[in-house]
């Protein structure tokens, strides 16, 4: 009964083991990415739970975001579309006011991976 | 002596008792329905019949009661009944049918099933039509026209559909073919600028199925960005600097201002995008 009121009250989805889509970029390890959030400051701009200080209200809230379909609201959210995008956000969408950020390849990969992790 | 008075009141005490037990009970198996997934959402699972009525009663008796004040204007003004019918071919049809045409496949296996106008304009008196084009019907597929068309059109579409009963399907292809007036637009917002109107425009086009959006009951949608504290948003779009000119135009046609944007133009009017814009900045 209990189970039942939690899951009714917050999200069916939770209680149920949904489709399938599951995205993962090759390689990327989730904390190793909460790190790499944190020194490059991407909270500035987002709110990105389980960052410290992950408050920004510049950009959209991450929240979930392995949810999310699509990446700036232009290409499919997708682990090479995202890798690609939070570390050069206009190759993917040329008008988006995120900049292009310096990061090695395989901090892209990191940071993917931890808003993959987001559900 | 003592027995005399307390018998009442433990016949009280039961009663209570046996309607709470029965409400709690009653609750308990609905859940167990949801959960265990025995209940079909399937379109080919009907209602009981005596669901089916009830449900029927209960919307002409919802109409009648809400379409109590609507006062019908004349019916036979000049271009009523041609404006009427371009209306009807634009966006009834498909899941109403005509006269000797059938619906659309769209229109063929919904559940509840859309009249077949021909008699509800036979049965029901022009205000409610009116009311439920104007409305819609929850539940059912049936959209609030009065976000689509303004209100000569709504009028037309009635004037049109107190005909439709009375024609052939010779008639009727003539007309549809002659049908070549413009089904307008909403001039302006129907109602008064409000909080809950604004939430009605959002759902009206469609806004909820892709955004979670403060104050807005919806899916759990994760095709756009949620819109939560949108006042203290830097960006419209990721692009341009956010304040209610720049939202307006991007509700109103995304691509121009942002060309790969996968959110599509929904033709919002002036005045509905201005009520969406204002409502997201009030959202602290």
């Amino acid at each position: 009964m209990l189970v039942a009121t939690l899951c009714m009250s917050s999200s069916l989805a939770a209680c149920m083991r949904h489709g399938g889509y599951e995205p993962h970029p090759d390689g990327g390890d989730p904390e190793r990415g909460r790190a790499a959030i944190a020194e490059l400051e991407c909270g500035a701009c987002h709110r990105i739970p389980g960052v410290p200080g992950a408050w920004g209200q510049v950009g959209p809230p991450l929240d979930e975001y392995s949810r999310y379909v699509y990446v700036a609201g232009q290409a499919p959210n997708v682990p090479d579309v995202l890798v690609r995008f939070v570390r050069d956000a206009p190759s993917i969408a040329p008008d988006t006011a995120m900049p292009a950020i310096e990061m090695t390849e395989a901090q892209a990969r990191d940071i993917a991976a931890y808003l993959y992790s987001l559900k | 002596m003592a027995q005399l008075i307390h018998k009442p009141r433990r016949k009280v005490v039961l009663l209570v008792t046996g309607a709470i037990l029965l409400v709690i009970l009653g609750g308990v198996g609905g859940i167990v329905m949801l959960l265990s997934g025995a209940y079909s959402t399937a379109a080919t699972t009907q209602h009981f019949r005596i669901t089916h009525r009830l449900l029927d009663a209960g919307l002409r008796y919802s109409v009648r009661s809400y379409a109590r004040d609507v006062e019908v204007p004349a019916l036979d003004a000049p271009g009523m009944f041609e404006r009427g019918a371009s209306c009807y071919q634009t966006y009834c049809v498909q899941c109403h049918g005509a006269p000797g045409i059938g619906r659309d496949a769209e229109g063929r296996g919904m559940l509840p099933i859309a009249s077949n106008l021909a008699q509800s304009a036979r049965e029901w008196p022009p205000e409610w039509l009116y009311y439920v084009t104007k409305k819609g019907v929850r539940m059912s597929g049936m959209p609030a026209w009065e976000f689509r068309m303004s209100e000569d059109s709504l009028w037309s579409t009635v004037a049109f559909l107190m005909e439709l009963p009375f024609l052939s399907h010779a008639q009727y292809a003539e007309i549809a073919q002659r049908a070549n007036l413009e089904c307008e637009l909403p001039e302006q917002a129907p109602t008064s600028v409000d909080e809950d109107y604004a939430k009605i425009v959002f759902r009206q086009y469609a806004c909820h199925s892709c955004h979670r959006i403060e104050g807005v009951v919806g899916p759990k949608s994760y095709v756009g960005p949620a819109l939560v504290d949108w006042s203290k948003r830097k960006y419209v779009a990721g692009v341009l600097p956010n304040n209610e000119e720049n939202l307006v135009r991007f509700i109103r046609d995304p691509q121009a201002v942002s060309e790969r944007s996968l959110m599509p133009n929904l033709e919002v009017t002036d005045v509905h995008a201005r009520e969406m814009a204002r409502y997201l900045l009030a959202l602290e």
